[in-house]
């Protein structure tokens, strides 16, 4: 029998002249892992949710959505919490917001006391599901200390101790570092192996979970395409197809994501590594040939770190940054990459050692969430915030939602928008107060590949003008895209800095992998 | 001293510790009579060691004390009564009497925060939850989705005005602090409305609302030592509260204090207010070998 079987279902929302689903049969059968792939705003969310009885959206639905044969909509089944609850389980990207209680036990406990469960039996299956996901060592620790990966395990922990049968997941690893969403992965293939829970995940980042499904398809504006599994980049919807053909033109909207002044720089890898090799001959022989250039930033034995009761973070951290370079600063996770950036922005002082910032009253910071930049209540008015004060025009404005690709959603509410285009809208208000030194934290979190790369275009183009770019990311095919110089951060030092090229070609573990490259890069 | 987190009320169910504070709390607030309160002063003193340590006991001495003195100094300022002079000081004549009310009054308003400090640190939420859980779900629930968010919230906060004073490059004359404030709380509570959205999916999706009765998940059970330890503590404060109230009507501060004798009854509050100091040696010799 198909686990969840979706009827030639269509979806449209209230007062919407369109449909955002239409004829959509899809059947997954009991057992599977499936991912379900899609670019970026075609509605992969959406159809997600309407087969959650509880969670699906207000709107006109068409056709049936089956779950183990039985309609989710027929009148006559009640679907009420508690079925709800045992049938289906849902777990979105944000691993924050869906968080509930202050303890990681309480969390746990939280669904099954809705369900008024007895203590007993909340005693047992806790005890089950914590020690399923080995979580008995931080069992008693406050949800708000726990790492990314750790609470977005409990978000999988705390739906699964309801003993749903099929667990439906929306970009869940989106907001993970690479070693976290491996964790996380093999955590959802030991659910869909070990307890047959039927697993269905939505995502544009297939590469690193092609290893653990069964079926992966793709959602296209015709219908659900089925799609043959291979462990290399699918031409089905990688940005490969299009950035080979016509490299401004998205292959599933036909919309231009190129900005119209965009010829001068050129999307075709060869060219983009070609000028790299330029770049970084010119820039790695620091002390020889460099002498013309002047540093935007240098910091020296620079030591720091939150309280005196707490571990250093940086222990004697040497680096310096040339103006109009773009310095990537890698490392694994809580190295203090986030850190080091709020020191160069001067938000954060050293306790030992100098930073000099020359860039100091001209500079600009992309947080981590773009959400924290957001005070306006259309993203128009978000981008004219600032431009009484930095003094730029209308017609600035018109150009950078243009070479962005946001100027169709300008009179929409920044929070409506996609969380890549959040991130858009956040660089276009940091670069309209043209910047001499851009700070960006992980500005790849949870963009897709063409999104990344249309943010590659614009950063580079961006460095050629003179700015001056410092990035702290996880992201190591993108680093190896933009970066000028790539630091690696480890035990609180500047570990190795090298021209991306051959930092890449030194490191037997941390390099792009091949699939994450060809996706971002476009065909070889 | 406690960097673990642990106490020496653990292998208590929290209703022990909290009838415990609870009724030296109450009693230390209610008698005011010199011995009683220096004995609960010592008591506190003597508990905030053995709970949260000395270095942390210290440092809230360190601002504790000064507290005791400004308290004594003001007390004479404004009651002026008494019949021992000790000293005039332009229109203000000190008594001894006023002195000494004003010493108790500042030392039992210090043992008082001594003894919340280390009954908050042994009565985490989790604990006070599982205390009131079971009577009332709805606002364990509701304590525990405050204490998850006010962290959250600080965090933000910190982040945006992080990234606030981070973008020079907008050109922006220093903003009054007061419009700083109101521009970065709007942006924390937008961002926070539309996360709630979220929240409350995920509360509804795991069955929130769904049922009636909530149950509560408690991870302390009450055993017959509980009851038992309970009862012994009853009987004892029950005790010491008669002997206060005996002790208490029989002294007065103005116009004259009469002579304060040893006696017999201060043995059972002594007792009382140094069980955790007994509780925390006995655990130290045990762990000294």
């Amino acid at each position: 029998m198909d686990a969840l079987t979706f009827d030639n279902f269509g979806f449209t929302y209230p007062k919407m002249p369109h449909s955002v689903l239409d004829h959509i049969g899809w059947h997954i059968p009991e057992g599977s892992f499936a991912l379900l792939g899609g670019a970026t705003g075609i509605g992969k969310t959406t159809l997600l949710r309407c087969a959650h009885p509880i969670l699906a959206p207000s709107g006109t639905m068409a056709g049936h959505i089956k779950v183990f044969g039985e309609d989710i909509a027929s009148p006559d089944q009640k679907w009420d919490a508690h079925r709800c609850a045992q049938t289906i389980a849902y777990v979105s990207q944000s691993p924050e917001t869906q968080i509930v209680c202050d303890t990681v036990w309480h969390e746990l406990a939280f669904g099954l006391e809705n369900l008024g469960i007895p203590q007993e039996a909340i005693r047992r299956r806790v005890a089950e599901i914590a020690h399923f996901f080995g979580i008995e060592s931080w069992f008693h620790r406050t949800t708000d200390e726990l790492s990314g990966g750790q609470k977005q395990l409990l978000n999988l922990a705390s739906v699964l101790v309801m003993q749903p049968r099929i667990l439906v997941l929306d970009e869940p690893t989106a907001q993970l570092d690479p070693v976290a969403s491996k964790n996380f992965l093999h955590a959802l293939f030991r659910i869909n192996r070990e307890l047959g829970i039927v697993v269905v995940v939505a995502t544009h980042e297939p590469y690193e979970m092609r290893a653990y499904a069964t079926d992966e398809y793709v959602l296209q504006p015709s219908g659900i395409e089925r799609v043959e599994i291979h462990r290399q980049v699918d031409s089905q919807f990688a940005p490969v197809a299009y950035a080979s053909t016509n490299p401004h033109v998205h292959p599933l909207t036909g919309h231009s994501t190129a900005h119209p002044d965009a010829s001068s720089f050129s999307t075709d890898r060869s060219n983009l590594t070609e000028e790299h090799a330029d770049s970084s001959a010119s820039a790695s022989p620091l002390s020889a040939t460099s002498s013309s250039k002047t540093n935007t930033l240098s910091c020296k034995n620079v030591w720091f770190r939150y309280d005196r009761s707490l571990p250093w973070v940086l222990k004697g951290f040497d680096l310096s940054i040339e103006q109009g370079t773009c310095h990537a600063i890698v490392g694994g996770n809580g190295c203090g990459k986030s850190t080091l950036l709020q020191l160069f922005a001067g938000t954060l002082k050293s306790e030992r050692g100098h930073v000099c910032n020359a860039a100091h009253d001209c500079q600009a910071f992309l947080p981590q969430n773009p959400k924290t930049l957001f005070l306006s209540d259309t993203v128009s008015e978000e981008l004219h915030a600032w431009q009484k004060d930095a003094g730029y025009s209308d017609d600035d404005v018109e150009q950078w939602m243009q070479r962005l690709a946001i100027q169709d959603i300008k009179d929409q509410h920044p929070y409506d928008t996609s969380g890549g285009q959040q991130q858009k809208i956040a660089l276009a208000k940091l670069l309209l107060t043209q910047p001499s030194l851009l700070l960006l934290d992980e500005p790849t979190k949870g963009l897709d590949a063409p999104t990344r790369r249309q943010l590659a275009q614009v950063l580079t183009t961006c460095r050629n003008n003179g700015m001056t770019i410092v990035l702290a990311t996880h992201d190591l095919a993108f680093a190896e895209l933009i970066a000028t110089q790539v630091t690696m951060v480890f035990d609180g030092e500047a570990t190795a800095t090298e021209p991306p090229a051959t930092f890449f070609a030194d490191s037997i573990f941390f390099r792009p992998s091949a699939a994450e490259r060809e996706a971002l890069n476009g065909c070889k | 001293m406690n960097n673990s987190g642990t106490t020496i009320f653990d292998s208590w169910h929290p209703f022990v510790p909290l009838a415990f504070f609870a009724s030296v709390i109450v009693l230390s607030m209610a008698v005011f009579q010199p011995v009683f309160i220096a004995i609960s002063f010592i008591g506190a003193l003597a508990s905030s060691i053995a709970i949260r340590g000395w270095k942390t006991t210290v440092k809230s001495l360190r601002w504790q004390l000064p507290l005791i003195v400004l308290i004594v100094l003001f007390n004479p300022l404004f009651s002026s009564l008494g019949s021992t002079v000790l000293f005039t000081v332009g229109p203000f004549t000190m008594y001894a009497e006023s002195l000494v009310y004003g010493i108790c009054m500042g030392v039992m308003l210090v043992s008082m925060l001594l003894w919340f400090v280390t009954a908050s640190s042994v009565l985490s939420s989790s604990k006070v939850m599982a205390l009131f859980g079971k009577r009332i779900p709805v606002l364990s629930l509701m304590m525990s989705m405050i204490a998850r968010l006010t962290p959250l919230y600080v965090r933000r906060g910190r982040e945006i005005s992080t990234v606030d004073s981070a973008c020079t490059a907008s050109g922006r004359k220093k903003a009054s602090v007061v419009a700083q404030a109101a521009k970065r709380s709007t942006v924390l509570m937008s961002w926070s409305m539309e996360d709630s959205l979220e929240t409350s999916d995920a509360m509804r999706a795991r069955g929130f609302g769904a049922s009636h009765t909530r149950t509560s998940y408690a991870r302390y059970r009450f055993r017959l030592r509980d009851g038992i330890v309970s009862v012994v503590l009853l009987v004892l404060v029950v005790c010491c509260a008669f002997l206060a109230w005996t002790a208490a009507s029989q002294y007065r501060f103005y116009p004259t204090m009469p002579m304060l004798r040893i006696w017999w009854g201060y043995i059972p509050y002594i007792v009382l207010v140094l069980i955790p100091t007994f509780l925390s040696i006995k655990e130290g010799i045990r762990w000294m070998r």
